[in-house]
């Protein structure tokens, strides 16, 4: 399995009360499998994402991905994680705004030990892979929604990691331009081998998902189902 | 390298705002940097060195030399002494005897000693040979001449006395600069002192280890003279006779001081502005995998930017300005050329830098300590 999870626990002090907003939840998804989350605000959903992405620790339980126990990582050993394994699409986007949509995709290529040129084939490459090669000079300001999710997705992968972690990537798009993106990230599952967690609300955002599980409560709510009868 | 490229695009996010941060790093690096240069200036005339060979003969007990009056004929005594190499006898008009910052002072030396006792002068304009033949010719210091815009065959008139520009010089030694040097009977009698009069010798010895020795005999053989003498060496002399300007330009170290807790305190509070309003940015590349150093590194590399642009901005104007103003501070009967070097440029972008470095440790850390989930959600 390429993503193995039992028992994953995160709890939080906020004031007196002990907050536990995922418990004991267990799963297992294969490499290249694009799976959904969905629930309602508070289940656990983005909890669980950040924990699959390595920005958040659990209190407890085993977190493996591709053989990396990640639950065990300290904070410096995940920062270098990330940066080779992980990429994340955000739901507002969060591009950089003084830097080109170019600059913005080259950002975690930065942090690895290429030259200029390298950077720029990849860069470049990322662009193209997101239809977007005539807008790599553009900054966000110059770039509709959907194009600025294009280039977000594109720095999440320009690094080539194996795992995808999109929160609400639609979310703040229209119907046009969230199935552009949608069909995007299928690609990258299908054709590129990309195992992509994807946390939506949206029923027909997850229906492009090979699998989506319900969370509520911290929780899974019902055993692993195909796309058609979780959305149903 | 890369980051540092960052860091200077993130500058210029808010320009209005950068600009003013460095707008006030630059005044309080201006007044660093100036207050240094007094400082340097001061240091270059006050503290002895092994090459000092030059003593003072001045008259016992009188500071100005407007109430300095030696007898000229103590000149063959003094140059007896065993050890002395030179002997110059100088008679000194100045303007002001107090604190100013405009003073004009003419040495009235036998025209031809001059060469002989200080062959380190050299004549830019004009000729050395005009000034010899003219009696009321004047060999002007260069920055005398730059501050009172006097060129060959200029006439001007100080302290009562005309003379003639014969030719413009330049010394290493920043007061040679800073006179005119006239023809000894002419100052004497245009200042109506009188022939045979002057100010104080000055006596040039063999070794700088002979100063104390031959001070103590010259002034042992005038002791008992109506005319007593205090011998000193130049550099004491000056630490000495011009206490009170020193005190004063000792005092400006806490207005440096002053001016360096000011930019600390900008670039401290334009940094932590800064990453106060990138919670979200920062958690966004920490999700990309920058490291906990790469985070501060970029948050200090800005502040070192905004530290050292405006530090730069700071220095170079007060070089500058003092290279083309040529103050000169006077007070009895001395004058302090306060005189820009490089050195302290040196140092002013080098305090600027670390100014800027010290003033974003503390964002730093707290940009790179950030929690990243409750950052993403703010």
């Amino acid at each position: 399995m390429f993503i193995t999870i039992r028992n994953l626990t995160k709890s939080f002090k906020k004031g007196p009360n002990l907050i536990t907003p995922l418990q004991n939840l267990s799963l297992e998804a294969p490499r290249g499998e694009f799976l959904a989350l969905m629930g309602p605000s508070g289940s656990g959903k983005t909890t669980l994402l950040n924990l699959i992405a390595g920005i958040d620790s659990p209190t407890s339980g085993d977190l493996m991905i591709d053989d990396h126990d990640v639950a065990r990582l300290s904070r410096a050993q995940l920062t270098k994680w990330r940066s080779r394994h992980v990429g994340y699409i955000f739901q507002l986007y969060h591009l950089v705004p003084i830097l080109s949509a170019f600059e913005n995709v080259e950002l975690p290529l930065l942090l690895m030990p290429l030259s200029r040129s390298e950077r720029r084939a990849r860069a470049d490459a990322a662009l193209d892979l997101v239809g977007l090669s005539d807008r790599a000079q553009h900054r966000p300001t110059e770039l509709s929604g959907g194009q600025e999710q294009r280039v977000a997705i594109a720095r999440a992968i320009v690094h080539d990691p194996e795992l995808l972690v999109a929160d609400e990537p639609t979310g703040d798009l229209d119907g046009e331009s969230a199935r552009s993106i949608l069909a995007l990230l299928t690609s990258l599952s299908q054709d590129h081998g990309k195992t992509i967690v994807m946390v939506t609300h949206d029923p027909k955002a997850a229906a492009v998902a090979n699998r989506v599980l319900h969370l509520e409560k911290g929780q899974l709510v019902n055993p692993p189902a195909t796309p058609a009868s979780a959305v149903s | 390298m890369k980051l540092l490229i960052l860091a200077l695009k993130n500058i210029t996010r808010h320009r209005l705002r950068s600009l003013l941060t460095m707008a006030g790093v630059a005044a309080g690096m201006f007044l660093f940097t100036a207050v240094e240069t007094m400082q340097h200036s001061l240091a270059k005339v006050t503290q002895a060195s092994a090459d000092d060979t030059t003593l003072i003969v001045y008259r016992e007990n009188r500071f100005c030399p407007a109430t300095s009056r030696l007898p000229e004929h103590y000149l063959p005594t003094i140059r007896r002494i065993e050890g002395v190499r030179e002997v110059i006898p100088i008679q000194i008009a100045v303007n002001n005897c107090g604190a100013s910052l405009d003073v004009i002072t003419f040495r009235g030396v036998p025209a031809e000693d001059l060469r002989k006792y200080n062959p380190d002068l050299v004549v830019i304009a004009g000729s050395y040979e005009n000034w010899i033949k003219r009696s009321d010719a004047a060999l002007v210091g260069e920055t005398f001449a730059q501050r009172r815009g006097l060129k060959i065959g200029d006439k001007f008139e100080a302290v009562g006395i005309n003379v003639h520009v014969a030719g413009i010089i330049k010394s290493k030694e920043s007061q040679d600069n800073n006179v005119a040097y006239v023809h000894l009977p002419f100052l004497q009698q245009a200042s109506n002192i009188g022939l045979g009069t002057v100010t104080q010798f000055n006596v040039k010895v063999a070794s700088s280890d002979l100063l104390d020795p031959i001070a103590k005999a010259i002034d042992e053989t005038f002791r008992s003279d109506s005319q007593p003498t205090v011998t000193r060496p130049e550099k004491a002399f000056f630490a000495e006779t011009a206490k009170q300007m020193i005190e004063l330009i000792g005092f400006t170290r806490w207005l440096g001081l002053g001016a360096v807790a000011a930019v600390l305190g900008l670039v401290a509070n334009a940094v932590l502005l800064i990453v106060r309003a990138r919670v979200k940015e920062t958690a966004i590349l920490q999700t990309l995998g920058f490291s906990r150093l790469q985070i501060a590194s970029l948050v200090s590399f800005e502040g070192i930017l905004l530290g050292l642009l405006g530090g730069a901005i700071g220095v170079i104007s007060a070089y500058l300005f003092f290279h083309w103003q040529s103050f000169t501070l006077g007070n009895e009967g001395l004058t302090l050329a306060i005189t820009p070097s490089p050195t302290i440029l040196l140092k002013g972008l080098l305090v600027a830098l670390l100014l800027g470095l010290l003033a974003s440790l503390y964002p730093a850390w707290r940009a790179s300590r950030q929690p990243i989930v409750q950052s993403l959600s703010q």
